[in-house]
């Protein structure tokens, strides 16, 4: 009797510590005392900002409210950094498959993904619609000064929305610094009206006269997961 | 299929030493109930595993992050508990032979169910990109899968055999140097998770310890080999020689035989180790070599144009062209004749997302370097994807003509 009481009493406290621990899904901590900087500029200038606190959230229900997502957790890496007429935030979770040939998730360690939303324009995007049509690069330099990974992203949908992104090869923590560089929509052929009627009244020159727009955040400290 | 038996060994090789370390050592200490436990506690470990790739394959309910700290924080728990009763087994007969069986059962099945899942997940993974389970590819990196396993299979009954056959106390010197430097393993793991999913505040010393153990993860896979591999070493100087008293010839031959036995499981553990160390450098390297590249053919300049002949090229197989810039910069491009069609697919020998690794041509099909993405050869020429870069051309005169301007645009993507 004596063993069945104790065998059952240990079990039960090992039960608890499963259930107990790792429930929360959603956290947040300020991430500037490892006092990362963000910049961001035109090609042609580097007006460097200070260092600033960013609330950096780990989102688990990227979803709808209501649908159970939990594989589906971003981590963020920077937020609403602001360059030109874009709002810029860059989160990454696991590789992902995507159509198109590009299923294979095997060889890379993270999805890369760069959220870009207008900011108050004359180019006839809604303020916080998806910037669509623009070539967007990617850079990630190691604390050593190598470039660990950089290419373009490629432009998809997911649950979330529309984004540009890519699968990436980074297997090795670091403290990283990553730069997004933005190209005009304009290169891609996309068109604004130019009348006074139907023209929203600007042209992509006023933000592009500069060169390529840029968000380089530096300080991301990056360790592999396993997903 | 060589990637892939690599891939297995090295998901596999801490929670195949420990089982078998385990339920040798539940053997040896509880002989009543040791072996039931365990082989329950194995068996759970492998439904576990198998229902956690099912859920985090088809369903968005898992995540794993979380899911590996519950489970070490369990381990960490147990472990702690099981020593304990090690520690008090004698004043607290009350616990008897069956409490430490039950808690050593569950470290295997803890063990197993956090690695097994993503090797039981591989075929799903590999039918990503074969599309079919009737492909050779896939067939072949299944194999690699299955034979991982029964590598597996082999090292854990190995090294059971040995567990049960060391001298007390060694086998719980043994078996709590491998729990220790497993359960080291674990609360790094726990360390990054927690800072990835900021639960915990990072600062430098807590990044630059996340930092070091994950960027030299495999060394703990290497310290529980090093650690098994002593294993044998204890058996073959205990079994130089018979030290038991016999009284008569029947009973010699019988410990003649065990010591046979004895030496013979020690060298197999040991042959294991050794393999298992060079599985996971010297093969792992090989199986995870670059393809090299097939050469650059020859090809004219003439007016400011590199200029390939059809000839040359409408055999339908993959082939490479390049011009070498001032700068010495060697700018890649491909040609292949699409099939069932006139047509060619030209582009850079480098696409957006990989850089300038390359294609090559592997039964019929044209696939990057890097990512293993094997292209539709039709839409070579067409922007996107794991495309080659699209750059200019023209088609005169049975030639393939490419401005040097077009490709001199992309001369940084060949450094």
């Amino acid at each position: 009797m004596n063993k069945k009481l104790i065998g059952i009493a240990l079990i039960a406290a090992i039960a608890a510590s499963l259930t107990a621990c790792g429930s929360s899904t959603t956290s947040t901590a300020e991430v500037s005392s490892a006092a990362p900087a963000s910049v961001a500029e035109a090609d042609t200038e580097a007006p460097e900002t200070e260092a600033e606190k960013t609330e950096a959230e780990v989102k688990t229900d990227a979803l709808a409210p209501g649908d159970d997502a939990a594989g589906f957790t971003e981590y963020p890496i920077f937020e609403d950094e602001e360059v030109g007429f874009l709002n810029v935030s860059a989160v990454y979770f696991q590789p992902v498959p995507m159509s198109g040939g590009n299923e294979n998730t095997e060889d890379f360690n993270i999805h890369l993904e760069a959220d870009v939303s207008a900011l108050e324009n004359n180019l006839g995007f809604g303020v916080g619609d998806w910037v669509p049509y623009m070539t967007v690069d990617y850079k990630i330099v190691a604390s050593s000064g190598d470039t660990a990974a950089e290419g373009s992203f490629m432009v998809m949908s997911a649950s979330d929305g529309p984004h540009y992104g890519a699968n990436v090869k980074l297997p090795d923590a670091d403290t990283y610094s990553i730069e997004f560089t933005f190209h005009s929509p304009e290169e891609n052929g996309y068109l604004l009206h130019t009348d006074a009627e139907t023209g929203p009244g600007g042209s992509f020159d006023e933000y592009f006269k500069d060169g390529n727009l840029k968000v380089t955040y530096e300080g991301w400290e990056y360790v592999p997961q396993e997903w | 299929m060589l990637k892939y038996f690599v891939m297995t060994c090295e998901a596999l090789m801490i929670s195949a030493i420990l089982t078998g370390a385990c339920t040798g050592y539940a053997e040896q200490r509880y002989p009543k109930t040791g072996k039931i436990t365990l082989f329950v506690g194995t068996v759970l470990g492998i439904l576990g595993a198998a229902v956690m790739a099912y859920l985090k394959n088809a369903t968005k309910l898992i995540d794993t992050s979380l899911w590996n700290m519950r489970n070490f924080i369990a381990a960490a728990v147990v472990l702690v508990v099981f020593f304990l009763v090690s520690a008090l087994q004698k004043p607290m007969k009350c616990v008897g032979d069956f409490l430490p069986p039950i808690l050593l059962c569950l470290l295997p099945a803890l063990v197993i169910f956090y690695a097994l899942p993503d090797v039981l997940a591989y075929p799903y993974v590999i039918l990503l990109t074969e599309k079919t389970v009737l492909s050779t590819n896939f067939l072949l990196k299944t194999v690699g899968i299955l034979f991982g396993l029964a590598m597996m299979v082999l090292i854990a009954a190995a090294v059971r055999r040995g567990m049960r056959r060391l001298p007390k106390p060694s086998d719980f010197l043994m078996l709590t140097l491998l729990l220790l430097v497993h359960t080291a393993r674990q609360i790094s793991v726990v360390l990054r998770i927690m800072l990835t999913k900021r639960m915990i505040s990072s600062n430098h010393t807590l990044f630059s310890i996340a930092k070091f153990s994950s960027n030299h993860d495999n060394w703990f896979t290497f310290a529980v080999i090093g650690i098994a591999a002593v294993i044998p070493l204890i058996l073959l100087v205990k079994y130089a020689k018979i030290t038991e008293l016999y009284h008569n010839p029947a009973e010699h031959r019988k410990l003649r035989k065990a010591q046979r036995m004895t030496r013979t499981w020690a060298g197999v553990i040991l042959c294991c180790m050794v393999f298992s160390v060079l599985n996971l450098t010297s093969i792992k390297t090989y199986a995870n070599r670059a393809v090299e590249l097939s050469p650059v053919e020859d090809s004219v300049i003439q007016d400011g144009n590199v200029v390939v002949r059809f000839e040359q090229v409408e055999d339908g197989h993959l082939h490479r062209f390049a011009y070498v810039s001032e700068n010495g910069v060697q700018i890649r491009f491909i040609v292949i004749k699409k099939p069932n069609s006139s047509a060619y697919g030209i582009g850079l020998d480098a696409c957006d997302i990989c850089g300038e690794t390359g294609y090559y041509e592997k039964d019929g099909q044209v696939v990057c370097n890097l990512c293993d993405v094997v292209m539709n050869i039709n839409t070579i020429g067409f922007k996107g994807g794991c495309n080659p870069i699209v750059i200019p051309y023209t088609i005169e005169n049975g030639s393939i003509y490419v401005p040097i301007e077009g490709l001199l645009a992309y001369e940084k993507e060949f450094k």
